[in-house]
């Protein structure tokens, strides 16, 4: 189990800049997640802690070791990789035992942990089989079983989850989270799927554009975004532009002046405060938004209902605010189900859920 | 397409297949087993294995097979390795460079070796003038080492076939795989030898199978070589008393029977995909940057291996200029007579307009039945569809000189296809032999095209209106074009350029193709080897400009067309 450390990683492809100054610290046993849109450098940044990539600029330290221009195979990381990239003219026991060999392990010990690797992720006896015998899921249990067998000292996933079916996808994540943390691995997952990130991560890092937009926990990260396109690509939300006009009589919560009126809440930064006068961007979640009567925030939107989406947990509302925008409101699974009208509907949110964020 | 088409095409092919090319096995096979009394004997099979001669000439075939695959394999692999992973200056020409012996006849090259390597040759010319060799008594090279001569023209010839083969597999497998080998813990060489080389060996082995085949049965080589110990030269040499004589049909059914049992252990140990690619790429490979030196070294070595297959050639060249050439490392003086007289000589004329009009001929046939059989295996759905692909391939494993000796056994008089010979014009032969034999690079070819461009096309123009046979004509054919172009060339090129079955199936002199009039000349006196190196030379231009075409329209997948 190792602590990894990203200092001011640079790589260029030819003349794109794909990943700038990146800086991250990944603790031991972490179970850490990389998101971000294709293209964002997340991939990019997982092969370069596995040794694919050697940076134009920076370091990456196992522990106390500079790992920068070490080569792959003297990492010791383990890897799933997106095509789970089994060998085909290997059968599944001599897959998962191929990095035991190159360890030189003796042979008694090699046939005991494969047996032991391949019971750990359900395929126990199974290890004669041919992979173009396995299905899907079959084929991404070797792939995990190959890279846990060794003990390596991080464990690289590279979307390992986007190849199987929704159900699959759904078992595979919890099990995944359980091997590491019974196993206390440091793990990095690579991934764009934020209910993904948002239910295995113990923390993560959102990319955009080659940078770390954000590194936090779920929790942090999902309630308060550091920029307009985290909280896009984190959830569903609402924005609406305004004005910051004061602090308000609320410790710690800040008007905000808006087309349809002046809005209360918070900013998504406990170490910014906005300026009056300062033009910002308020997230408000979908969910956060409902037609109850709370009687201790200002925020009103007066509207009609546009567009009602059924989805059975949830109903999804089209509000259109009158002066304003077109916001998302969204019911678990309401007694009552709104239906679309010319008459006046009035959605309210809490302070604590209008979120502020520099513009 | 409607299905009763898709099975009259089927049923075409399939008959053309039995007439033309199980039948002609079939008649070579009888005639080698059906003794006087029209009773079956294995007599015939049995002398060729006791007769010191025809035993020396199989073993000698058989050497000269196995050292031209493994001298094959030795320059192609390293050179399709360099060129899948690294970067050096020239790549990409070289690689295309490295590519050219393919296309220069080695039986024209021949006449070139022997020009250099003869007694009053040039290397000997050059040693003396170097003072490392006693000018009365210079070394006879080709003299001593025959059938090593053979086997190193065999393998400058044949190497692009393996290297083709082996850098597409390279560049097929997807760089995840050894990745995961690197991720656990694997240095680059091991790397190689456990993962990489046994996941391109069925490319490698295709390959290698298609050069075994081929320099086993080799005709044009060791005749120019004069070197009668081989079981290919034997069967032509005892020709002119086929009549009656059953050994060459014997010999021709042992040859037949080594290359086919080759070809199936091939498959039988690489061809099930079990072990072929993995998948699709799903990370792009980069080519790895060399130091300076190390870089240079890979061209230099392409270089090099480019040179040396260039070298009987561009002896041919020389000769075909040369006003004399004997005792010099480079001709005296040089002419333009040559072409000029080869121009007017009665038997290149007429030699260059038999190999258009058989060639064109051959490319025609070759083209509709290849379009006819890639259409039905790739596109529909009917039983036995894998069957006629399978089939269509073949001709890779099964010699020419078998198939010619088929085809001169099937239009014996009294036999049913004894019309075939027109009285003495082996047009139609010709044009037949030429076609089943190359129409493997056809299918394969025309099947990689409608492999590419997906039905939904076609299916999206008869949503729109048109009739199955109008949305093909119209969507999907336009789309195969440069496959179809390129397999046609192909095609032709070969024919021209095609030697066991215009030696034995063209008999007199007004119906010799190209190969024939070259031989023909060279064994003529005078400035007969001049001539012929002139027609070489003619020869030459044309493929490589077909086949330098071929190329460019087909890109990369020009090694699609050499798997066997």
């Amino acid at each position: 189990m190792v602590t990894i450390t990203i200092q001011e990683l640079t790589k260029r492809f030819g003349g794109s800049v794909v990943l700038s100054s990146v800086n991250l610290q990944i603790e031991a046993g972490e179970l850490f997640f990389l998101l971000g849109p294709s293209g964002c450098g997340k991939t990019t940044l997982l092969r370069h802690i596995a040794g694919f990539y050697t940076p134009d600029e920076g370091k990456i330290w196992f522990d106390d070791e500079d790992v920068t221009r070490l080569p792959a195979h003297k990492r010791g990381t383990g890897m799933m990789f997106q095509s789970y990239a089994l060998w085909p003219h290997l059968n599944v026991a001599q897959n998962v035992a191929f990095g035991l060999e190159e360890r030189k392990r003796p042979r008694k010990e090699i046939e005991h942990r494969v047996a032991e690797a391949l019971d750990q992720v359900k395929l126990d006896g199974l290890g004669s089989r041919k992979i173009q015998q396995l299905s899907g899921g079959q084929q991404q249990r070797v792939a995990l079983a190959r890279a846990l067998v060794i003990r390596p000292k991080c464990l690289l996933l590279d979307e390992p989850l986007s190849n199987l079916d929704a159900k699959l996808r759904l078992e595979m994540r919890t099990e995944i989270r359980h091997i590491c943390k019974q196993h206390g691995l440091t793990a990095i997952y690579v991934t764009h799927d934020r209910d993904e990130a948002l239910s295995m991560a113990d923390r993560m890092a959102i990319m955009e554009a080659g940078k770390l937009v954000q590194v936090g926990t779920p929790t942090e990260v999902y309630r308060n975004p550091a920029t307009r396109m985290v909280a896009e690509f984190i959830g569903e939300t609402n924005f609406v532009e305004g004005r910051t006009l004061r602090e308000s009589s609320w410790a710690g919560f800040f008007d905000v002046e808006t087309p349809f009126g002046t809005l209360r809440g918070r900013s998504n930064d406990s170490t910014w405060q906005p300026a009056p006068g300062q033009p910002v961007v308020l997230s408000i979640r979908p969910e956060a938004m409902t037609f109850a009567n709370l009687t201790d925030s200002p925020n009103r939107f007066p509207g009609h209902i546009v567009d009602t989406t059924y989805l059975g947990p949830t109903v999804q509302y089209l509000l259109q605010v009158q002066n304003g925008p077109l916001m998302k409101v969204c019911e678990i699974n309401p007694q009552e189900i709104r239906p679309p009208s010319q008459e006046e509907t009035r959605a309210m949110a809490g302070m604590n859920d209008v979120v502020i964020l520099r513009k | 397409m409607s299905k009763s088409l898709s099975i009259l095409i089927f049923l075409v092919m399939t008959a053309f297949f039995a007439c033309f090319f199980a039948y002609p096995i079939w008649a070579a096979l009888e005639a080698a087993f059906r003794g006087p009394d029209h009773k079956f004997t294995l007599e015939y099979i049995s002398e060729v294995f006791l007769n010191e001669l025809y035993r020396e000439g199989l073993w000698n075939s058989l050497i000269i097979a196995v050292w031209t695959t493994l001298g094959s394999l030795a320059i192609a692999l390293p050179l399709a390795v360099c060129y899948v992973r690294f970067a050096f200056p020239g790549r990409a020409l070289l690689n295309s460079l490295v590519l050219m012996p393919m296309i220069l006849p080695p039986f024209v090259g021949a006449i070139g070796i022997k020009a250099m390597l003869g007694q009053a040759g040039a290397l000997n010319s050059l040693l003396i003038n170097l003072g490392l060799m006693d000018a009365m008594h210079p070394t006879d090279w080709l003299g001593q080492q025959r059938m090593l001569g053979i086997i190193i023209m065999e393998v400058l010839h044949l190497y692009p076939i393996i290297y083709l083969n082996a850098a597409a597999a390279l560049s097929n497998l997807d760089p995840a795989l050894e990745e995961a080998a690197a991720n656990l813990g694997c240095n680059a060489w091991s790397r190689f030898w456990r993962v990489t080389l046994p996941l391109i060996m069925p490319g490698v082995f295709a390959g290698g199978t298609i050069v075994f085949v081929w320099s086993f049965t080799e005709m044009g080589v060791p005749l120019l070589f004069d070197y009668d110990r081989v079981t290919a030269v034997q069967v032509f040499r005892s020709i002119n008393d086929l009549s009656g004589n059953p050994f060459p049909y014997a010999l021709v059914t042992v040859m037949l029977v080594f290359s086919t049992l080759f070809y199936l252990t091939s498959k039988l140990f690489f061809g099930n995909s079990s072990a072929s690619g993995g998948g699709r790429a799903t990370t792009g490979r980069e080519t790895i940057k060399l130091p300076v030196w190390i870089g240079w070294a890979c061209t230099a070595f392409f270089a090099g291996v480019t040179f040396l297959a260039v070298l009987p050639h561009l002896g041919v060249v020389l000769l075909s200029f040369s006003k004399d050439w004997y005792g010099t490392v480079i001709p005296h003086s040089l002419t333009l007579e040559h072409y000029h007289d080869a121009l007017g000589h009665e038997l290149t004329l007429s030699s260059i307009a038999n190999s258009l009009k058989y060639s064109a001929l051959a490319m025609l046939v070759a083209l509709i039945l290849g379009i006819g059989v890639a259409y039905v295996s790739v596109r529909t759905r009917i039983w036995g569809r894998q069957i006629l692909d399978a089939m269509a391939m073949l001709p890779l494993a099964v010699p020419g000189i078998v198939m010619a000796f088929g085809y001169l056994a099937m239009t014996r008089e009294g036999q049913p296809f004894h019309w075939l010979m027109l009285g003495e014009d082996p047009l139609l032969l010709l044009v037949i032999a030429y076609a089943v034999r190359r129409l493997p690079y056809v299918v394969r070819s025309a099947a990689a095209g409608f492999q590419q461009v997906s039905p939904t096309l076609e299916e999206a123009a008869q949503n729109l209106g048109a009739r199955p046979e109008k949305a093909l004509w119209r969507i999907t054919l336009p789309l195969v074009a440069p496959n179809l172009v390129a397999g046609g060339l192909l095609a032709f090129s070969f024919a021209m350029l095609e030697v066991s079955d215009s030696m034995i199936l063209a008999q007199q002199a007004a119906h010799f193709p190209i190969t024939k009039a070259i031989y023909s000349l060279v064994l003529s006196l005078g400035s007969g080897p001049n001539l012929a190196s002139a027609l070489g030379v003619w020869a030459m231009i044309f493929l490589a400009v077909t086949i330098l075409g071929a190329g460019v329209i087909l890109g990369k997948k020009l090694g699609a067309l050499f798997r066997g």
